[in-house]
């Protein structure tokens, strides 16, 4: 079989020696990505997913984008405005073409947005629309989108708005999609095959209206585990590698025939006490029962957290590959508060807070973790306990895996517990108002606030700034909030993960993404 | 004979209905799949709208009932991530698994029973002793570890062989099959060793063990001094007489090779059903479980079956016990 493999370098080597000679800086490259998760189906709006929105960003584009700091930049639409309280207004971008030929006009971005109740699974592309009422179209390339209530952070949720042609009609699923018929998108690569959890492979788009693509042909093979993904770059299957783990990067730091580029992620581990009046199981002291909640005390939340060296949390740990956060997210993020302070590490204070709080030999408590939803989340998790312990706390870490803890989590059956959470919107509103907004179904606040936290200053605050238009005043209510609830340790922010991707030497640079994207337009080859 | 077949297919049927349920009150224990898939930021309303969409606020027995219901009219139903027929989603996968594991137990096979043989027939050559510990080996170190050793050293270091994946696929028999080419093939060699080292081990220990005890029974004796050539002996009387519980050994390997064979699926990223499994287990895909766990039922009691069918080639005397 050797001769095979090597004669299939040989002729990778003409092909490239033949493309130099044509002189043209773009040349006949296929571009092999080694990707941890993929999509579930073709149809861009059947579900949340990251890997869903990562693979069919390639097929599909959206009405609004998101740079690399998952701020917001022109995508289908130039430009957007708010022309009264309760309505948007989009200018599509003029001469854009579908990969079947057609133009994109606003009736496309009409029938995407009406689609999307219709056709979306169980992980709902619904949170990305909840806010619109109606759409109209104005003429050719206007739309006017005019949402229940005043929605300030309605192009954030743009930003997953795949766009697909009118044409493909309400009937089409996720059939005709991954078979191809429907996969038609304006996207700088045009569908060729795709079946569930195999490889995705896509051929440049000509008529793309951006910049001009460099690679004729991308492959996103879908490899799971670690190491067989890591095998697989250095057998030099794949060209790229995402989601590399922590233990092979020092390791291939070292190794000359790899280059590998490091991005801060959206995910923050974060500690959440649960301040309901009474715990779903009691914590101990003394080996005996308590019925009183000691979390409910602010002082024994503040000594949880000056209990905790987060950079050795980052340092050992997370092999370096990490920060100390000191808010639910990045300080740069619209309604991130730049005022708070680093959070201090002080075991005796932690011990001095206890005693004040009456529980001077401690208490015992179950704290409740993942284990393979996010780099290093179960290591952390018994860090943590660690570091409870030489503040007198004892506390039974149980790392358990995502498909046992989640619903667990959401039936209120914990007292304690870590998870990570990612601003994917780049902005407060969606971070805030989910996890220390009190829970309120009608509103539709506070879903993810298990643990009965509540302070109506907050909710004020949180309120107020979802009907606020004005940027700069949005933004000042919701670094208020950041604040006053990180203060209050409505959730105890640990660590923000770090995430590396690594290539064939030479080959390549790629972006870094805080999403944690791998998107094969914007990875430019190295000259 | 029809009627053993009856029979059987009677058993399965039995199997497939306690299976189901288990697979029901499992998931149901875990807790509701919609929490599982849900994207964090849904609101209180949107989860409770895809609980009753999917059914999932109905009492269990309900839940169960309209799966039967549909299922006895033929339709498993849709998988919750995919919204494709379950079934299609599984036997789109099964000729990547089916390839894989006929292709491990040929070589365990034709490996493992004359080495097993050889073994028994010269018990203190150190031919012998060299492949006892390499059976040893077999099934004591880990398939995963293995796994990882055959890609470090043929695909990362010595770049003989692809470091996992299926390679190109052409239509043979009516499947997409990669054995049609070479470089099907040599995406198709680490795995399958990889999963046929087990069964390997296996199968020359119980092939060793069977030919030490045939050995020394009359009819070799006999046969030896009829004038038989050693070939002759091993090929007709020996192998023969230790073939039942290879064969029985083998089919249950076999079976749980085509269920199970995770394992080197995950080292290897081998595209087949083993990886399906554990990925609908871990987002509670319940119609893929149920139709994947229906499927290796189904497998097994087929196995059994023609198992038994060659229990009677083998041995007459398990024929006319039949007979009567």
């Amino acid at each position: 079989m050797k001769p095979i493999v090597k004669q299939s370098k040989h002729l990778a080597l003409a092909g490239l020696i033949a493309a130099a000679m044509l002189g043209g800086t773009v040349s006949a490259q296929t571009l092999t990505m080694g990707v941890r998760a993929g999509p579930d189906s073709m149809d861009p709006h059947w579900s949340t997913l990251g890997g869903q929105a990562e693979a069919l960003r390639h097929v599909f584009d959206t009405v609004v984008m998101a740079d690399d700091k998952l701020q917001l930049k022109p995508g289908l639409a130039v430009s957007w405005k708010p022309v009264d309280e309760t309505t948007w207004e989009f200018k599509i971008r003029q001469g854009v073409k579908f990969h079947d030929g057609s133009e994109l006009t606003a009736e496309d971005v009409k029938f995407s947005i009406d689609r999307i109740p219709v056709v979306t699974g169980p992980m709902s592309m619904t949170i990305y629309t909840k806010q619109v009422r109606d759409t109209r179209v104005v003429d050719k390339y206007t739309l006017h989108v005019r949402t229940k209530a005043a929605a300030p952070t309605l192009p954030n949720d743009f930003i997953r708005l795949f766009v697909v042609p009118k044409s493909i009609g309400m009937e089409a699923r996720n059939e005709q999609f991954n078979s191809g018929k429907a996969a038609i998108g304006t996207g700088p690569y045009r569908f060729v095959s795709w079946a569930p959890k195999g490889d995705m492979v896509m051929k440049r788009f000509d008529g793309y209206w951006g910049e001009k693509q460099h690679w004729e042909q991308v492959i996103r093979k879908e490899i799971p585990s670690d190491p067989a993904r890591m095998a697989a770059l250095k057998s030099g299957q794949v060209d790229l590698v995402n989601y590399v783990p922590a233990t092979d990067y020092a390791s291939l730091q070292r190794d000359k025939s790899v280059d590998t580029f490091i991005a801060d992620t959206v995910y923050i581990l974060n500690i959440t006490p649960n301040v309901k009046e009474t715990l779903p199981k009691p914590v101990k002291v003394d080996g005996k029962e308590i019925a009183a909640n000691p979390l409910r005390d602010a002082r024994v939340r503040e000594a949880m957290d000056l209990a905790i060296d987060r950079r050795t949390l980052v340092r050992i740990v997370l092999e370096g590959l990490g920060r100390p956060a000191n808010q639910l997210m990045p300080a740069n993020f619209f309604g991130g508060s730049k005022n708070l302070p680093e959070r201090p590490f002080d075991v005796n204070k932690a011990k001095q807070l206890l005693t004040e709080a009456g529980y001077p030999k401690g208490f015992e408590i179950d704290f409740f973790c993942t284990n393979n939803r996010l780099p290093g989340d179960s290591a952390v998790c018994e860090a943590l306990s660690q570091m409870w312990a030489r503040a007198g706390l004892k506390v039974n870490a149980n790392a358990l895996n995502g498909t046992v803890f989640f619903p667990a989590q959401q039936k209120g059956e914990y007292s304690l517990w870590m998870s990570g959470w990612g601003t994917l919107t780049g902005e407060a509103s969606y971070t805030y108002g989910s996890l220390v907004h009190t829970a309120d179904a009608a509103m539709g606040l506070g879903a993810f606030n298990k643990q009965g936290y509540s302070n109506p200053a907050v909710d004020k605050l949180l309120e107020e700034g979802s009907r606020t238009m004005d940027d700069n005043k949005r933004r000042a209510l919701f670094e208020k909030a950041s604040e006053l609830s990180m203060t209050d340790r409505a959730l105890i922010p640990t660590v923000q993960l770090q995430t590396i991707w690594a290539s064939k030497a030479g080959m390549m640079t790629i972006p870094a993404r805080m999403d944690q994207e791998t998107l094969a337009y914007e990875i430019k080859p190295k000259r | 004979m029809i009627s053993f077949f009856i029979q059987r297919l009677l058993q399965a049927v039995l199997v497939v209905v306690a299976m189901s349920m288990l697979v029901f009150v499992g998931v149901y224990a875990i807790g509701n799949p919609i929490d599982v898939m849900i994207d964090p930021a849904s609101s209180q309303a949107l989860r409770e709208s895809l609980i009753q969409r999917y059914g999932f606020d109905r009492p269990l027995y309900a839940q169960y009932f309209i799966f039967m219901g549909n299922l006895l009219q033929g339709d498993m139903g849709e998988s919750f991530i995919y919204r494709l027929p379950v079934f299609g989603l599984i036997f789109s996968r099964l000729p990547a698994t089916l390839e894989l594991a006929v292709s491990a137990m040929l070589i365990a096979t034709l490996l493992g029973i004359p080495l097993g043989i050889w073994a028994g027939y010269k018990p203190d050559a150190v031919s012998s002793k060299v492949i006892m510990g390499v059976s040893v080996l077999g099934f004591s170190v880990p398939t995963f570890w293995v796994g990882l050793l055959l890609i470090m050293g043929f695909a990362v270091e010595l770049r003989w062989l692809p470091s996992g994946g299926r390679g190109p696929v052409t239509e043979l028999l009516g499947m997409k099959l990669s054995i049609g080419s070479w470089e099907g093939l040599s995406h198709l060699v680490l795995p399958a060793f990889n999963l046929a080292l087990f069964k390997l081990g296996l199968l020359i220990r119980l092939a060793r063990a069977g030919t030490v005890e045939v050995m020394s029974s009359d009819y070799v004796r006999f046969a030896r001094a009829q004038g038989l050539s050693e070939s002759k002996v091993l090929g007709l009387h020996v192998l023969k007489n230790i073939s039942i519980p290879i064969v029985t050994v083998f089919g249950l390997e076999f079976g749980s090779t085509l269920a199970f064979a995770v394992v080197t699926e995950t080292v290897f990223n081998w595209p087949g059903m083993g990886k399906l499994i554990i990925d609908s287990i871990t987002v509670l895909d319940r119609p893929v479980m149920v139709a994947y766990l229906v499927l290796v039922v189904v497998l097994f009691v087929l196995i059994n079956f023609v198992v038994d069918l060659i229990y009677g080639q083998l041995d007459p005397r398990i024929r006319i016990k039949a007979a009567q």
